[in-house]
């Protein structure tokens, strides 16, 4: 291509992204869809899709009812991860996990105390409902550790002299609280971006056949691609610009903290919204209008985003055939890399692979849109 | 020196969608500085003929040919052709300004050529004063003329409109004539479509088109002074054309 053919290209492609930004400038409702509607999901998934539970409800049944089994309830109590909210019989715990009034039942025997006195083994029982598995296992977990501390506390200093011969020690790195949010933030944005770039060029392609300007932009001399381009150019900024929100957001509420590099970060997201954008190109150029390709632009980019990329649901325990499905998915690369960046300081020696399958999707699926984006209106 | 091509060329165009035959075996010619009409009813072809044209949709049969060039495979053609589509096909959200600036840079036009050309244009249009307004706060006839600046920034040596007087108010459409045919002076090509039969006497030849191909050509005085009967009154174009359609169904 000669320079002054280069030129007039690049002309045309800032004349569409120009255009392109009036639109957005001039309705709002764009603009609230790329950034207000982040900063609402990340509230709502940040505090509501909470993986951590405590005050779970507890329902005792105390049939010892006697200083030892009330300091064991106590026990049960005074970590906070309890709360015990009625006295019942045992019988009892399939009603109140029915009514919701309860996640586990204590069941503490007659004789607790007198056993412990004579030095005899004991068993508590803890009846869980286990209808909501994520709140079980961390029931089960909590209610382990707490009869452990009770048993040690109960042996006393004869038990030192007893150590077992084999103890782990836990240190979790990176994330020592386990909390959620950390984890799902970066999980979150990788999904907002994905939805509200294919959105966005679905919207802005279908809409100009919507308005007939389709016709007009053919019988002129602008190109396919620079069409495609100074369609893309706008978005890819706003989206960069919504990746600068979620993450700030992100450490104002939720202490998410940054140890990598900035300009990395964004490197991960420039590749990953080209390929979305790109995604909402094609949804778009097959789908003419606005209200289908809404559609068909939330389903493909929410489902993948939510389901398989490892966002809330661990890739490692899927099946064979949806994990190697998951590696099409771009948003799995996005959110490995945003949690390597964010939470372990990661660089481009761990990271290159999501970067090189992030890049390969963009060129791959931008290629398709492209080719597909015939200039014919019949 | 080779024979001058013809500004367009349709030869044996076919087209069809689904159960509608849209062309069927539309042939047409137009010189330079000519102003031809594509005059017939609704679902005529009229739409689908300007488009394979334009090189807007690959006809199942024949061919077309823009100032001797592929419309559907030489780019260069865009630079030389203008079109004005039949439905609203700006940008309503921008101002009359931002739109004309907009298809300028389309083509590329150094700044002080799109000034110069913009200022004359508005004022043919006499949309000066409304430069500042949005596409969707002008009349018909006002929107109408913007497009047709549009469609003109770039100076085509070809000019396709479809359908440009439909909606717009009789004042409006003489201008709109008036000014047409100054390019066509200027030695501007004008491919019109219309269905108004009182517009047929405007042009420098018409075609007839019903059911996808012309019925009937040639120009207006020559067709209304053939179809003349001994006694009787001229006949106006409507009526002509009527009888041509009741004389093609028969």
């Amino acid at each position: 291509m000669t320079w002054p053919a280069l030129r007039r290209s690049l002309i045309r492609v800032g004349a569409m992204a120009a255009k392109e930004t009036i639109h957005v400038r001039r309705d709002p409702r764009t603009l609230a869809l790329a950034l207000a509607m982040p900063v609402v999901m990340l509230v709502l998934f940040g505090y509501g899709v909470s993986t951590d539970v405590d005050h779970l409800r507890l329902a005792v049944a105390d049939q010892d009812d006697s200083q030892a089994s009330r300091a064991l309830v106590r026990a049960f109590q005074g970590s906070g991860e309890f709360l015990v909210v009625t006295h019942r019989a045992p019988e009892q715990a399939e009603a109140l996990f029915r009514a919701g009034d309860a996640a586990a039942a204590l069941v503490v025997p007659r004789g607790y105390a007198s056993d412990l006195a004579q030095g005899r083994r004991t068993t508590v029982q803890l009846l869980v409902d286990g209808a909501d598995a994520m709140i079980a296992n961390q029931l089960l977990a909590k209610a382990d550790a707490i009869v452990r501390a009770e048993s040690r506390r109960l042996a006393g200093l004869e038990a030192l002299r007893q150590e077992l011969p084999l103890r782990l020690r836990l240190w979790t790195l990176y994330n020592p609280a386990g909390r959620s949010a950390l984890y799902m933030v970066p999980g979150i944005s990788a999904f907002l971006l994905a939805i509200t770039a294919v959105m966005l060029t679905a919207l802005a392609i279908a809409g100009e056949w919507e308005r007939g300007s389709m016709e007009q932009l053919f019988a002129s001399p602008v190109g396919r691609l620079e069409i495609v381009l100074g369609k893309l150019l706008p978005y890819l900024a706003l989206g960069l610009l919504e990746l600068q929100l979620v993450v700030a957001f992100g450490a104002v509420a939720f202490d998410l903290p940054m140890l990598g590099s900035l300009p990395l970060l964004f490197l991960v997201g420039l590749l990953f919204l080209v390929g979305m954008l790109g995604q909402g190109l094609l949804i778009s150029v097959l789908a003419k209008n606005q209200l289908v390709a809404t559609q068909a632009g939330t389903l493909s980019a929410m489902l993948p985003a939510i389901i398989l990329s490892g966002m809330i649901f661990p890739i490692e325990n899927m099946p064979l055939p949806l994990q190697l499905l998951s590696r099409l998915i771009p948003s799995r690369y996005l959110v490995h890399s945003l949690r390597g960046i964010l939470l372990k300081g990661n660089g481009l020696a761990v990271l290159w692979p999501d970067l090189l399958a992030l890049a390969a999707f963009a060129a791959v699926i931008v290629t398709l849109a492209t080719a597909r984006f015939k200039r014919r209106v019949a | 020196m080779a024979p001058a091509v013809p500004a367009v060329e349709a030869r044996g165009l076919f087209r069809r969608f689904g159960a509608v035959q849209a062309l069927a075996g539309l042939t047409f010619q137009v010189e330079r500085g000519e102003l031809y009409g594509l005059i017939g009813p609704d679902g005529a072809g009229k739409t689908t003929a300007i488009r394979a044209v334009a090189g807007l949709l690959d006809p199942d049969q024949g061919e077309a040919r823009v100032l001797g060039l592929d419309p559907l495979r030489d780019p260069a053609v865009r630079e030389r052709l203008g079109l004005m589509p039949q439905q609203y096909s700006l940008y309503r959200d921008l101002t009359v300004a931002e739109n004309l600036q907009f298809f300028a840079r389309l083509s590329a036009l150094p700044r002080p050529v799109f000034r110069e050309r913009a200022e004359r244009l508005l004022g043919i249009t006499r949309l000066a004063p409304f430069t500042a307004r949005r596409a969707d706060q002008l009349s018909g006839g006002m929107y109408k003329k913007l497009a047709l600046a549009c469609a003109l920034l770039h100076q085509p040596e070809v000019l396709l409109l479809d359908e440009p007087t439909n909606g717009v108010d009789p004042v409006s459409r003489r201008e709109l004539w008036a000014l047409l045919h100054e390019f066509v002076e200027g030695g501007m090509a004008v491919v019109i479509s219309t269905p108004y039969m009182d517009e047929a006497e405007r042009c420098h030849r018409v075609g007839l088109v019903h059911h996808g191909r012309l019925l009937l050509e040639g120009a207006p005085e020559r067709l209304l002074a053939a179809a003349r009967v001994e006694g009787l009154p001229r006949p106006t174009f409507e009526e002509l054309f009527i009888r041509e359609i009741e004389g093609a169904a028969a």
